[in-house]
């Protein structure tokens, strides 16, 4: 369905990559996370495979098309869901997926039923300037479903949204890959990653690290982890520590030898902890973005 | 593919009616329009002014008196002098066979079909045989404030369109629709055109009610669609090329004023300029428009002339759009 090799794509032309030998397949049906810091080349990679950032050097194949030439045909089979919003705020809602549903050669989805998917009915014929940033952002996910789309690219498609809303959201593309969608999907956000992708790739520094299933991942690096809660002086300390990491193995046997102690476990390693044994850095996604 | 032109643009109006800038800028022209009229002089009268000679029967003059406002002068021409002047009056003189109604051209209404009818019931009184009515037209001259006015206005108006077109392409750019545009099944072109055609349309509309207010209704409009047309292209294409690097909607607006200057230069320039020095503003597409309405005012155009100053216009157009070209190109990725 997506096939990338040997992707580089520099803003400035040079050789300072924001994308840097970046090389994957999606099969159809599968949902693929990208999974990585601010900064990390998600947006951009997404970027090049929607054809909104011109392709410099690798090859790209989408959805049948190869993005050396993207054609206009291809749109009718992709959506894509911005990291910003991006409606036209002198429309209503209704009226901003009307004007877009007509720009397709497809059968597309009735805007009234995405509205309400989206928990927008009731504002339906209200001018999006006087929506909030979350419903701008859930008018904006809910366009790129109009054309049914056999590839969804979706950037960031919970940052910014309160819980509740972001859970339905994740629900909806639960759903619609259930029904056959393949899903490209940005996000620094582990627990989206972990709960919606089959697969994930890792990426800092505009480079892919590892590609695997979270759940791989775990058996890989989830049991050989402690948790360990202990006292430091008078100050309550708690540590993940791997055991297959010599550095971490030192550290703990420490802490054992010295015999504070407070709670000890195995433990599941989160995609974060995870994604910090591999890259050396956390994801550092901040706590009003679930 | 049409389909998707005419949603780009009918999203446009519909954003663009929902701005006070772009309304204001849609009635901007008739506004102008009505401001103009109000400053030509013009004698709007019910009664008919004819002049006759003091050689007319002192009957018909009586009769005429009956029907309408005479003045008599010494000889015919002095008649065609006084029917020189802005006011709407027509001659009258006895010929052989019948008379004569001499006319400028630009007299308002059915004066000509009046008088010819005021005489010829005068005459079937006396005989059975019809009067015979020659009319003769003297030449048409315009008030210059009517004539030159209304050439700025159209001239002039060829920008408002490119301006709401500037207008919705900041507001796309302002909220970064144009990304979604660009991940949507539209072609590049589609687009262009769908946002351009307002340019086009808006100032067609602009000049034909600018012309029907100020009275121009004998006109040959075809004439002006065309020139209008072509004058629009360079407007919409400096459109494009301010809309595409503006971020703002006043500063857009702003940078367009420096399409204003070639505009008043090309028009004060051909009105002003002695024919000798004409040439200096042979660069300028707008001189080009100016002269075609200057000719299509007066009537005195022809087909053979608009088409050569419309070919003018769209080979200097076509300078401007393959300097700007690229950075409309790259402006709207
Ligand atoms: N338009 C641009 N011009 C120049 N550099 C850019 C541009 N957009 C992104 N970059 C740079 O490219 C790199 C990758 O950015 P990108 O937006 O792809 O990251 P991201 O993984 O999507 O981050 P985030 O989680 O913040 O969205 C960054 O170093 C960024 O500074
Ligand atoms: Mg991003």
């Amino acid at each position: 369905m997506i096939t990338v090799k040997n992707l580089y794509h520099s803003y400035t032309k040079d050789d300072r990559y924001a994308v840097k030998n970046v090389t994957f397949e999606i099969e159809k049906g599968e949902v693929f996370g990208f999974l990585g810091p601010s900064g990390a080349g998600k947006s951009t990679t997404q970027g090049i495979l929607t054809g909104l950032l011109q392709l410099q050097q690798g090859e790209v194949n989408v959805v049948g098309y190869d993005m050396r030439k993207p054609s206009r045909e291809m749109f009718n089979k992709i959506g894509v869901s911005f990291e910003q919003s991006n409606v036209y705020n002198k429309l209503s809602a209704l009226e901003n997926l009307e004007f877009y549903k007509k720009l397709f050669d497809v059968p597309t989805l009735d805007p009234m039923f995405l509205l309400k998917i989206a928990g927008l009915d009731h504002v339906a014929n209200k001018k999006t300037s006087e929506f909030s940033k979350g419903m701008k952002h859930r008018l904006t996910f809910v366009r790129s479903m109009l054309n049914n789309p056999e590839a969804w690219f979706l950037d960031e498609p919970t940052t910014g949204l309160d819980p509740a809303i972001a859970s339905q959201i994740k629900d909806i593309i639960k759903e619609k890959n259930q029904a056959g969608t393949t899903v490209f999907l940005s996000t620094h956000n582990m627990y989206v990653a972990d709960e919606l992708c089959h697969r994930v790739a890792f990426i800092i520094d505009g480079e892919i690290k590892l590609v695997d299933s979270p759940r791989n991942l775990k058996l890989q690096y989830g049991e050989k982890l402690v948790g360990v809660e202990y006292k430091l002086g008078d100050e309550l300390k708690k540590e993940s520590f791997s055991l297959i990491d010599e550095m971490d193995r030192l550290k703990l046997n420490d802490i054992i030898n010295n015999g504070n102690i407070e709670l000890m476990h195995t433990k599941e390693a989160t995609l974060e902890e995870i994604f910090i044994k591999v890259t050396g850095r956390g994801l550092q996604y901040n706590e009003t973005s679930i | 593919m049409l389909r998707r032109i005419l949603s780009v643009m009918s999203r446009d109006f519909k954003s663009g009616i929902r701005d006070f800038m772009v309304v204001y800028i849609l009635i901007a022209p008739f506004l102008l329009a009505f401001i103009l009229r109000a400053l030509i002089p013009s004698v709007s009268s019910t009664t008919i002014n004819i002049a006759v000679l003091e050689t007319m029967d002192q009957d018909m003059i009586s009769y005429l008196e009956s029907y309408s406002y005479v003045e008599t002068f010494s000889n015919r021409d002095q008649i065609i002098d006084r029917i020189g002047k802005t006011d709407d009056i027509y001659g009258l003189i006895r010929t052989d066979t019948g008379y004569e109604v001499i006319n400028q051209g630009n007299e308002a209404g059915e004066g000509i079909e009046l008088i010819k009818y005021i005489v010829n019931a005068r005459g079937n009184e006396t005989t059975q045989l019809p009067v015979i009515v020659k009319v003769s037209d003297i030449g048409w001259q315009l008030s210059p404030l009517k004539q030159y006015g209304a050439n700025f206005l159209i001239v002039f108006g060829s920008v408002f369109g490119s301006m709401i077109i500037l207008l919705s392409i900041v507001e796309e750019k302002m909220s970064n629709t144009l990304s979604a545009i660009n991940v949507a099944p539209i072609a590049k072109f589609e687009f262009v055109i769908g946002k351009g055609l307002l340019g086009f349309i808006i100032p067609v509309i602009g000049t034909i009610g600018t012309l029907i207010i100020l009275g121009f209704t004998q006109i040959n409009f075809g004439m002006t669609i065309l020139t209008v047309l072509c004058i629009s292209l360079i407007s919409v294409v400096i459109g494009f090329s301010i809309g595409v690097v503006s971020t703002e909607p006043i500063g857009a607006i702003a940078g367009m004023k420096m399409i204003f200057l070639p505009i008043m230069a090309s028009v004060f320039g051909g009105i002003f300029l002695a024919d000798k020095w004409q040439f200096l503003l042979y660069w300028s597409p707008f001189y080009w428009a100016f002269r075609s309405i200057d000719s299509i005012i007066l009537q005195t155009a022809n087909w053979n002339g608009i088409l050569l100053n419309s070919f003018f216009i769209i080979i200097l157009t076509s300078f401007v759009f393959f300097l700007l070209k690229n950075r409309i190109k790259h402006g709207l990725n």
